[in-house]
């Protein structure tokens, strides 16, 4: 049986706690009384994923079968999530490519001969081939790639059509063949509760003219937490989108789910209870921690992201895309929520070698800000985990590399604009725009594989919540001065982290730990 | 290097290399550990075998040469027939090893051993090894229905059952609350209940440590007289009674049987649980040591004679 997730107290007893730190992880002996919040243990998966996708499909909630949205003639658009989900990537078969076939397998005995799968990577980098190839499946891939499979160019003035506005002003604007096709049929994977519903189409096939909406630093000082739908900001900006484009077209989602069956071995000790490790548990630690000490960081990069996680589907919903979000929240609160009772006054907790925009690529430092501050803070219903005016402690090595293919605008990011800011509206104010449309990060979002020009500015924007709640972020084991550019502190170790933190909340502080990941959502009263 | 051993010293130490694991207490409190580990193969003809030259072999001569044991009141079991539950106090993990090496061995060849579930049934290892030289069964200390269920069986099939009333060893080596599972067990199967008193065993070797001290320390385990149950009997009085009469057995230990019989006719028998002060000097008496039995004297030692007038 899954045991539920909980809150440890850290006693005489307690071994070393094990946080993620970069391509590497780290043991901390917390002081004594330190809350550690678990997650919940995995979930059994779906023993017949093919069954419960047949089901889905044919017993959709608030719409037809799929079989009945079919006929010879239409036009077909199938969006499916970008490279940013899951993480770590899925071990194959990946859940969208056995989806996308059952759906293929409809469509082509209705007679469909118009059919396009377009991947919803916004203003994510393309996807290459392979990486593709991995997402839909060999068959999906041999079949389609190149000329019906394919990335959304969020850039492509041509193929982009304006659908209207909200009753907030706020225009909604897609990929062209998506929104003159009979049925988009929309597969997601659902990996945390900020993903899904209406976030999947407008944002995931929409463009900066539609983005800039609530990407912005004003939404998300709103969304507490973007982790929590019905209070945030964000996600009420993209369901009114989304219900504007669904009066214009009719679309099918088809949600997934995932249990936190995160790491194969031999790093499945990332993923245990550390009072459980066993003695192969114990030497795994030992030779994977003295491997990627001694290893450059570009080999560990190369095996880290190599690894695929064995998840198990939990879930898999057709029909309405508000109908179908419904159960898939529910299904993500399954696995991931724990009840936390009360705030912290700090917040310790382990950064580890991947973000959604960074799976086989490298963490900058931008991207560090955006997984701590933007990701791990938010992971939170109710209250944050630690209080107004806290202490974030995060454990990661950030140094100051990048992605030159993936993330050329953020390096003139971080040693333009983060020279002369890091407040998140100034920076809004007066430099998105220019980053926005620079022709040259348009030509390597179009044409290379980059993020646009924009995104380390969203990235920036998700660690807003946060940078305006704390009152001190402290990174252990940081590079001094890349830490200090992005506006923060570094301390050699947890002990001098705490001293440090002591300036802002006193000797004697409520420390609570987030052992993340596998994901978990507090649930904070 | 110097990081790899850093590395692994840090394991060695968060893990308790050579030393028992332990869970958070906050862990332990939420999920009691529920793994069952079968002992019935240990009470087969073979197992039995192996047991007794085991017992005889290794585990007689290994505390007879660690510690220095007296055994008396044998002739106790003369007034009853299996099967019965011996019940014992317990202070040292040489508890059980004692009593059951201190049974004649036609009562030891069927008697079975009531062992904490959660510490010595955790891992395969350890549970078959308990049960292999012990006979032992699991004993849920949350109070299982299993624990008794199995006990109640054992008792049915004709096994006496060694139980120890106060579920773990004592902390400060005087004698705690009696739980009434062992007095259930009695009423119901209308069992004797014969109260074994082990003495020394705190001094010899406390909690916490894993091998007896140095010096051969002596350690004296008494047989009371069976305490049998009424019918209906109120399982906490006759969980009152069986305390009393190891009471006694202690009382004649740390005497003579002529002192002890008189206090218990006064009802002045002490009852075991020490004194009425703080925790160290609670710890400070029991950790007295023994005086080494020597030979009985031929005429009354000025000792002797000064303790017979307290």
């Amino acid at each position: 049986m899954t045991r539920p997730g909980f809150v440890l107290e850290v006693d005489e007893r307690t071994p070393p706690l094990l946080f993620h730190h970069g391509e590497g992880f780290r043991l901390e002996k917390l002081p004594l009384g330190t809350r550690v919040v678990y997650p919940p243990e995995a979930l059994p998966g779906l023993r017949d994923v093919d069954g419960a996708i047949g089901r889905a499909l044919e017993e959709p909630r608030g719409s037809e079968p799929l079989r009945a949205l079919l006929r010879p003639g239409m036009k077909l658009t199938i969006a499916v999530d970008d490279i940013s989900l899951p993480l770590p990537p899925m071990r194959a078969p990946d859940i969208r490519g056995r989806v996308i076939e059952q759906v293929l397998e409809q469509a082509a005995r209705s007679g469909v001969d118009d059919v396009r799968i377009t991947m919803a990577n916004s203003l994510h980098r393309r996807m290459t081939a392979k990486e593709i190839e991995h997402a839909v499946g060999e068959r999906v891939f041999r079949s389609f790639w190149p000329e019906a499979l394919g990335n959304h160019d969020a850039e492509d003035r041509a193929n982009l059509v304006e659908i209207g506005s909200t009753d907030q002003g706020e225009v909604v604007e897609i990929n062209r063949r998506a929104a003159e096709s009979d049925l988009v049929v929309y597969v997601n994977i659902n990996l945390v509760a900020m993903d899904g519903g209406h976030k999947s189409v407008p944002v995931g096939l929409g463009s900066y003219r539609s983005l800039r909406h609530h990407h912005n630093v004003h939404t998300m000082l709103r969304s507490r937490s973007y982790m929590d739908p019905s209070a945030s900001a964000l996600h009420d900006s993209t369901t009114r989108m989304g219900r504007l484009l669904a009066n214009h077209l009719k679309i099918f989602t088809i949600e997934t789910t995932l249990n936190n069956d995160t790491f194969p071995k031999p790093f499945d000790f990332l993923q245990k209870r550390e009072w459980e490790w066993s003695v192969a548990d114990q030497a795994a630690y030992l030779a994977a921690k003295r491997a990627t000490d001694r290893a450059p960081a570009e080999l560990n990069r190369k095996v880290f992201h190599r690894i695929k996680a064995p998840y198990g589907v939990t879930g898999v919903t057709a029909g309405e895309t508000e109908a179908v979000h419904e159960v898939t929240l529910a299904n993500v609160h399954r696995q991931q929520l724990v009840e936390v009772d009360g705030q912290a006054d700090v917040l310790v907790a382990g950064v580890p070698y991947v973000s959604p925009y960074n799976v086989n690529s490298i963490l900058n430092p931008i991207l560090v800000t955006c997984l701590g501050l933007g990701y791990f803070f938010n992971m939170y219903r109710g209250k944050p985990l630690v209080r107004p005016g806290g202490v974030m402690i995060m454990f990661h090595p950030v140094r100051r590399e990048f992605h030159s293919v993936h993330h050329p605008s953020y390096i003139d990011f971080f040693e333009e604009v983060l020279a002369e800011t890091t407040d998140p509206a100034a920076i809004e104010a007066k430099f998105e725009e220019q980053f926005a449309t620079d022709p040259w990060y348009v030509h390597l979002y179009r044409n290379s594989y980059a993020y646009h020009g924009v995104h380390p500015f969203y990235m920036w924007y998700w660690a807003a919540h946060a940078m305006d709640h704390l009152g001190d972020v402290i990174f252990v084991g940081g590079d001094r001065r890349t830490v200090a550019r992005l506006g923060f502190r570094t301390a050699s170790t947890l002990g001098d982290a705490l001293d440090m933190a002591s300036e802002t909340v006193g000797s004697s502080p409520r420390i609570t730990a987030m052992r993340c990941p596998p994901l978990m959502l507090a649930e904070v009263r | 290097m110097g990081g790899l051993v850093r590395e692994v010293r840090t394991v060695a130490r968060g893990w308790r290399w050579t030393r028992r694991p332990l869970v958070p207490r906050s862990v332990a409190q939420l999920e009691p550990e529920h793994r069952e580990f079968a002992t019935e193969w240990a009470r087969r003809p073979a197992a039995r075998a192996a047991r007794t030259a085991i017992q005889r072999g290794v585990l007689a001569p290994l505390i007879h040469f660690e510690v220095d044991v007296r055994v008396r009141g044998v002739d106790m079991l003369d007034t009853v027939a299996p099967p019965v539950i011996f019940v014992a106090n317990h202070t040292s993990h040489l508890d059980a090893p004692l009593v059951v090496t201190s049974l004649p061995e036609a009562w030891r060849d069927r008697t079975a051993v009531g062992a904490a579930a959660d510490y010595f049934f955790d891992v395969w290892w350890r549970a078959a090894a308990t049960a292999l030289v012990f006979n032992a069964f699991p004993v849920e200390r949350a109070g299982a229905r299993r624990s008794t269920r199995l006990a109640r069986e054992l008792l049915e099939q004709g096994w006496n059952l060694v139980v120890f009333p106060e579920g773990t060893r004592s902390r400060d080596g005087w004698i705690g609350e009696f739980r009434l599972g062992a007095a259930r067990l009695a009423i119901e199967n209308d069992a004797p209940v014969v109260p074994i008193a082990v003495r020394g065993s705190y001094q010899a070797m406390p909690r916490g440590a894993a091998w007896p001290v140095k010096g051969r320390r002596p350690v004296s385990v008494r047989f009371g007289r069976p305490v049998r149950p009424f019918s209906d009997e109120d399982p906490s009085a006759f969980n009152d009674r069986v305390r009393a009469s190891l009471a006694v057995a202690l009382d004649e230990e740390a005497t003579t049987w002529w002192e002890a019989i008189r206090r218990e006719a006064r009802g002045s028998t002490p009852a075991g649980s020490g004194l009425d002060a703080a925790r160290w000097r609670r710890i400070w008496e029991a950790s007295r040591p023994l005086e080494r039995p020597g030979r009985s004297p031929a005429w009354p030692t000025r000792k002797r004679a000064d303790a017979a007038r307290r």
